[in-house]
């Protein structure tokens, strides 16, 4: 409490790269992860690719790919960013997968059947549709990227985890508390704007 | 509209020619081709070979989103869109052809008004709040929203019970009357293909069987397969259909 | 302390402008714990007393990120040690003899990336088992030897590495035979002395110059078979930055010969005692004190 109350500033920077880092990493992994995910869910093939190659970036140990990816970009937010992007793909796409694989199909008969085109069915009906269904994948990688963005401390691009990692090396509960505080407001902030946002979504 | 040598594994050795304005009730088990047959016609389906035409125009030889909006479409799972308002829905087809908003709406009100459900009351009502009845009679009208001179219904009523059957078909063979729209009709239910067709196409196994005015199809039954689908109650049926059908007050 | 503070948060605020910017600076690297995190602020400072300019880039989170980036450029200097250099670096054998260690990876380091080990500070932060007055008192164990036979009824605390590294515990076990503990935990680099103390452990896996280690009054137990690799801290710099800047080397190779297992204790103790002082700010004075700041 004392380091948080003394230190508000530094706290307060590092809960705005905190933010940035989680904020461009989301928003540029669903970019990403929109077309993999409508490509997936209309191809089983190419799901069992997206999917496979997704889960498979999501189980490397985050500290490895931090070392390949400093290799290859150097240090940074840039850095962290990628990281982070990668993680995020498997809960997004597997989020917009089962999204526009739970629409009934009965509607995109329908849809089609008045005359839609399949662009029009994909962005009227069927995401509308399904959006409830992805803003829960995006609400579960919001939250994983707050926790897993503490290892930008790791490579020099800031964010909460300098301090908890600090704390932690130097035996200082308060940085300790001050840090984990910080990141779990953060972290049920994010839950509770995108549930409110998926229950106005919902029809 | 011909379907000559269809040699589409569900459908085969279609030739079929319904005239403008006509009731056409297209009548078999399930499995028999007859909704592969429908969706042919607004190419759902592309058949393998032969051509369906419109008009003596191919439907091949227009675009298919472009086919559809002048084609009216209703399915079992009415599939109505669960984020858009009742209004909306019905407004599909007339948006997508660029109609202004004063005349989108006026369609709306005037085709709620059609089918009985009150404009006031249900234009802002989304999909849930409907019944099962009330749902399909909105597919309805977003089928006939844009004016097609064609509708296609694929077992439109199948999924509601007896009472509320009864009541749409009612509904279904006043439009026809009242709007003289070319109707093509899938079921598997011999009552509502007697009750509602100017003629009955009997399928079975991917082939027409029979195409004939319902009391020709009681009296004349072309083979086994036939009388056995009308069956033992055929005297029963064809009492019934000199009832002439009530509306609903 | 509060204006210390401040200057770490614009510098945390801006890491790319400050990685910008840094093209005429020396950029100083370290590793994320305490010991690193001092050296580090040790080696900026006397760079900045010699009248360089320096850009901090601390607390990266392994060796290799550290190596990832002294690699590319992104940092010019970092301080590496000896033993992990040669074992998780290199990847070659242990190596008993402290001088033949240091001789082995300099040699390496220049000739595979170019990178100069400039001269090592006599502490030897090598790893160690270390244990409270009681155990050691209780099982009347002082080295190694002693502990070996009787670890089936103790618990040790360590991180993961410990249990595979040619280094670590199959070491020991093949050297002085038993070492077969009723238990392990693993256990967090800063969380092991909270463990010993708490009683969850009866043995941690230790570091030489860790303050704790002095604060506590713990056993450290003597590696009388040698198992632990020697394991100098050193800078290791980037050769063209060190040819472009000349005063880079007489400015770390003075501080080196200060830092001595003793006084990195007291450092290390500073930040993770309960004074919980900033390493910016014990490295400053550490600095005054001998002149070189």
């Amino acid at each position: 409490m004392i380091y948080l109350a003394t230190h508000l500033d530094r706290v307060g920077a590092l809960i705005g790269q905190h933010v940035f880092l989680v904020g461009v990493s989301l928003a540029v992994a669903l970019l990403i992860a929109l077309p993999l995910g409508v490509v997936a869910a209309r191809n089983p093939r190419a799901a069992a690719v997206v999917l496979g190659v997704t889960g498979a970036l999501y189980t490397i140990p985050s500290l490895a790919l931090l070392a390949l990816l400093v290799a290859a970009l150097g240090l940074g937010q840039l850095t962290a960013i990628v990281a982070l992007v990668v993680y995020a793909q498997m809960i997004l796409v597997r989020g917009i997968v089962a999204g526009l694989q739970g629409v009934d199909p009965a509607l995109v008969d329908s849809a089609r059947g008045l005359g839609l085109t399949a662009r029009q069915t994909l962005l009227r009906v069927e995401f509308p549709v399904a959006l409830p269904v992805v803003l829960g994948g995006v609400r579960v990688a919001a939250v994983s990227l707050v926790a897993l963005a503490t290892v930008a401390a790791w490579i020099h691009a800031g964010g909460l985890g300098e301090l908890l990692f600090e704390g932690i090396s130097t035996d200082n509960p308060q940085k300790i508390f001050a840090g984990a505080l910080a990141a779990a407001v953060l972290a049920v902030a994010a839950d509770l704007s995108l549930r409110a946002a998926e229950r106005a979504v919902r029809t | 509209m011909r379907y000559p040598n269809a040699a589409v594994a569900a459908v085969h050795d279609v030739d079929l020619t319904i005239a403008a304005g006509e009731f056409a009730v297209l009548l078999g088990p399930s499995g028999c081709g007859k909704s592969t047959l429908l969706r042919t016609i607004n190419r759902l389906v592309e058949p393998t070979a032969g051509t369906v035409l419109i008009d003596g125009a191919d439907v091949r030889e227009r675009d298919a989103t472009e086919l559809r909006r002048g084609i009216g479409y209703v399915i079992q799972a009415v599939g109505l869109f669960p984020h858009y308002t009742v209004a909306d829905n019905v407004a599909v087809v007339p948006r997508l052809l660029g109609w202004d908003d004063a005349r989108v709406q006026r369609r709306v009100d005037e085709l709620l008004g059609l089918i009985r459900l009150d404009p006031a009351r249900y234009r802002d009502r989304k999909p849930r709040e409907l019944s099962g009845g009330e749902a399909q009679r909105v597919g309805v009208a977003r089928a006939l929203a844009a004016q097609p001179r064609v509708l296609l219904m694929d077992e439109p009523f199948a999924a509601v019970d007896a009472i509320v059957r009864a009541s749409l078909q009612d509904e279904i063979a006043r439009v026809h009357r009242e709007l003289g729209t070319t109707i093509v009709f899938v079921t598997h239910d011999v009552d509502e293909a007697l009750r509602l067709a100017d003629r009955v196409v009997v399928m079975n196994a991917g082939r027409v069987v029979q195409a004939a005015p319902p009391e020709e199809i009681l009296e004349h039954p072309a083979d086994d397969f036939v009388r056995d689908l009308v069956g033992v109650d055929a005297e029963t049926r064809r009492l019934a259909l000199e009832r002439p059908l009530v509306e609903r007050s | 302390m509060l204006s210390r503070a401040r200057a770490l948060a614009l510098l945390s605020a801006a890491p790319l402008v400050a990685s910008c910017g840094g093209r005429d600076t020396v950029k100083v690297g370290s590793k994320n714990f305490t010991e690193e995190l001092i050296l580090g602020e040790l080696y900026a400072q006397a760079l900045e007393h010699a009248g360089v300019a320096v850009t901090r880039k601390l607390n990266l989170g392994t060796t290799d990120i550290a190596m990832a980036a002294l690699r590319r450029g992104e940092i010019d200097l970092y301080p590496e040690y000896t033993g992990t250099a040669l074992l998780n670096v290199l990847k070659l054998p242990p190596d008993g003899d402290a001088a033949r260690v240091y001789r082995t990876v300099k040699s390496a380091y220049d000739k595979r990336f170019g990178l100069i080990w400039l001269a090592p500070a006599p502490m030897n932060d090598t790893q160690a088992l270390a244990t409270t007055q009681a155990v050691a008192g209780h099982e009347a164990i002082g080295r190694l030897s002693d502990l070996a036979p009787k670890a089936g009824e103790l618990r040790l605390g360590a991180v993961p590495e410990f249990l595979t590294r040619a280094d670590g515990l199959p070491g020991l076990q093949k050297r002085y035979g038993g070492f077969r503990f009723r238990q392990v935990k693993i256990v967090d680099n800063g969380l092991k002395y909270q463990a010993l103390e708490h009683g969850d452990v009866d043995v941690i896996l230790a570091f030489t110059t860790e303050g704790d280690l002095k604060a506590n009054n713990l056993v450290v137990l003597e590696d009388d078979q040698h198992v632990f690799p020697p394991d100098q801290v050193a800078p290791v710099v980037r050769e063209p930055v060190l040819n472009a800047r000349p005063s880079i080397a007489p400015a770390l190779n003075a501080l080196a010969p200060l830092l001595t297992n003793d006084v990195m204790q007291n450092l290390n103790l500073q930040v993770d005692g309960p004074q919980k002082r900033e390493p910016a700010d014990v490295a400053r004075d550490f600095l005054k004190q001998n002149n070189l700041g």
